[in-house]
């Protein structure tokens, strides 16, 4: 009883957080590589050593940051992203967090982050941290609006706010065919609320590092771990929600999942090095102007197949 | 969890936010208690409806619409306090002094 | 209602939480920490929420208060002189009166949550408690849901109005001088008049 309720899902959550993040890393690499872009060491050593150079340097002072604030952020980030991953459900019966409301739950977890993230760079009391959390909370409003009305499209046909029940109205078709502007959209959300890549405004190299310009140390490994970690969450709300979660042929269910998270985490990745980068202004209107109401386009066609 | 520890949870939510919209000078601080009170109302509603009302829909519909009293709330008050700032570049109470007469 | 001990212990702590949160929003020096204080008090609310089944306005407090309580941030740094709390702060009117207010509010509610008999009815257990409010937003209670969207929508509305640039004497900036940095003082952080700006430096006329 304590072991299926409490220890096994509690595990897989721990167990997804950690290697996945190294995954991202893993993969980050190789397709740096097979891009031909340079890069140190062995692509499977670089992020552990990485990783392990960070825990031995000492972390940053500024002047007169919010101690509490500045240290707390990097685990909140990462316990929002664990979060985000207990409402995974990796089979029909191995849910961590099967909640009647799990979807909105998701929405809670992407507003929370725009709140930490702001956190993170408010807190370090210097300028370009400051901005970056600033370009932040005017970027994240916009990806929330976008993926509340892509997941409510998600949710029509199946019913229900339930991930679980989500997927299984996916057993004849899978959402990414049903409703073909969903995925693209929310992969977008996901790379902005991971900041990742060409949406990479608040921690961006124009800002030297954005909101963890002046972090370093141990709170640095935490806050790339927990971005890492956040994208591996998505991918999983993405693979749940677009690609038929847990369902497939022959393998068994989590199986099915951890490929389909693997195929979101490619296609991020690579989105992540192809695209171009916007400046800051013009993607809060892009977000506006062009993929807001293309959201609104998604909820509509879900409607009418909801409906017909 | 009793109704009665639910109903003193939201009488001391309430009085901590009628504390602060009367002693606080800057109308933002003095939102914030107005959004302490109608926090303790929400939890006050679900209480009743999960403990004495058993489940009546209604109960929940109550505190959907004190959430969107809440937003209300939010969005007229910051457009006061732009406008007010605007014309007299202040966001305290104190400076609104002239409204009395 | 039958629930095990564990529905008790994280009762008790949520409740601590929100109380001592909200306590600390008034006492804070720092306004941006105030606003995520009272953002601490919403979600220990919105998980007693859960605890009491009523999974959607929990989680819906939750999201909802995020980014409420982010967009007051905002404005705290932006019309607050000290959002960093870097100086001890304490701007506060009738203090005396608000703090007896607010015991006598607690005293007469406690009072009634203590005296008052209130018909013990539990929850049935066939509820959906998502499924019901569903149900009664889009059934009976139409109207009432119907009436907060419009009036959401001309708050909206009045609240572009209230704070847009443009209105009906003029632009928004005209009669609104920023304040000197001494009593009385020429107005901070305009450029000054007649100033020419050829010459690649800037000379200063006192």
């Amino acid at each position: 009883m304590i072991w299926e309720q409490l220890v096994l899902p509690t595990l897989t959550v721990l167990l997804a957080l950690g290697i996945g993040a190294y995954a991202v890393a893993v993969l980050d690499r190789l397709i740096a590589g097979a891009l031909g872009l340079s890069r140190a060491g062995s692509a499977w050593l670089a992020p552990l050593a990485r990783g392990a150079w960070l825990l031995t340097q000492s972390a940053n002072v500024t002047e007169a940051p919010d101690w509490q604030a500045w240290r707390l952020a990097p685990l909140l980030y990462l316990m929002l992203a664990a979060v985000g991953l207990a409402l995974v459900p990796w089979s029909a019966s191995l849910v961590a967090t099967d909640l009647a409301t799990s979807v909105v739950l998701w929405g809670s977890v992407e507003a929370l982050a725009t709140v930490v993230i702001f956190l993170h760079g408010w807190s370090a009391n210097a300028p370009l941290a400051l901005i970056g959390a600033y370009r932040y909370v005017a970027l994240g409003l916009s990806y929330i609006l976008i993926s509340m009305f892509v997941l409510i499209g998600v949710a029509l046909p199946a019913e229900s706010l339930q991930f679980t029940q989500v997927v299984a109205s996916q057993a004849e078709l899978w959402n990414v065919i049903r409703q073909p502007l969903g995925l693209p959209l929310f992969l977008i959300v996901g790379l902005g609320v991971s900041f990742w890549g060409p949406l990479n405004l608040a921690d961006s190299t124009d800002l030297a590092g954005g909101t963890a310009s002046e972090v370093s140390g141990p709170p640095r490994l935490a806050w790339n771990l927990a971005r890492a970690a956040m994208l591996v969450a998505f991918s999983g709300v993405a693979a749940t929600v677009f690609l038929g979660g847990w369902l497939g042929p022959w393998l068994p269910g989590p199986l099915w999942l951890v490929l389909k998270m693997f195929a979101v985490l490619l296609a991020l990745l690579l989105a992540g090095r192809l695209l171009p980068r916007l400046s800051p202004e013009r993607c809060v209107t892009l977000m506006w102007v062009v993929l807001l109401p293309l959201s609104f386009v998604d909820l509509v066609w879900a409607g009418l197949e909801a409906l017909l | 969890m009793t109704l009665m520890m639910l109903l003193l949870l939201a009488a001391a939510l309430i009085g901590i936010g009628l504390y602060g919209a009367l002693s606080q000078q800057s109308f933002v601080m003095l939102m914030m208690g107005l959004e302490l009170i109608l926090n303790g109302v929400m939890l006050a509603a679900v209480a009743f409806w999960a403990l004495s009302g058993a489940g009546a829909p209604p109960g929940q519909l109550l505190t959907i619409v004190v959430m969107a009293v809440m937003a209300i709330e939010m969005a007229m008050g910051f457009a006061l306090v732009v406008a007010v700032y605007r014309g007299k570049q202040a966001d305290m109470t104190e400076a609104l002094s002239e409204l009395k007469h | 209602m039958n629930h095990g001990i564990g529905v008790d212990i994280a009762f008790f702590l949520l409740a601590v939480l929100a109380i001592y949160s909200g306590w600390r929003v008034f006492c804070t020096d720092s306004m941006v920490r105030a606003s995520f204080f009272l953002l601490v008090s919403f979600i220990a609310v919105g998980a007693i929420m859960l605890l009491l089944t009523a999974v959607y306005l929990g989680v819906a407090m939750f999201f909802m208060m995020a980014v409420e309580m982010m967009v007051m941030a905002l404005f705290m740094v932006m019309f607050m002189m000290n959002p960093a709390g870097l100086n001890p702060m304490k701007m506060v009117h009738q203090e005396r009166v608000a703090m007896a207010v607010g015991a006598v509010g607690f005293m007469v509610l406690g009072a009634m949550a203590l005296f008052a008999e209130f018909p013990e009815r539990p929850l049935p257990a066939d509820l959906e408690p998502v499924a019901a409010l569903g149900r009664e937003l889009l059934g009976e209670s139409m109207l009432i849901f119907e009436s907060a969207g419009i009036v959401l929508l001309t708050t909206m509305i009045g609240v572009v109005v209230l704070s847009s640039h443009r209105g009906r004497y003029g632009g928004a900036e005209t009669g609104s001088v920023p304040p000197g940095l001494m009593p009385g003082g020429e107005p901070a952080g305009q450029p000054a008049q007649g100033e020419d700006s050829e010459g690649g430096h800037q000379h200063h006329h006192h």
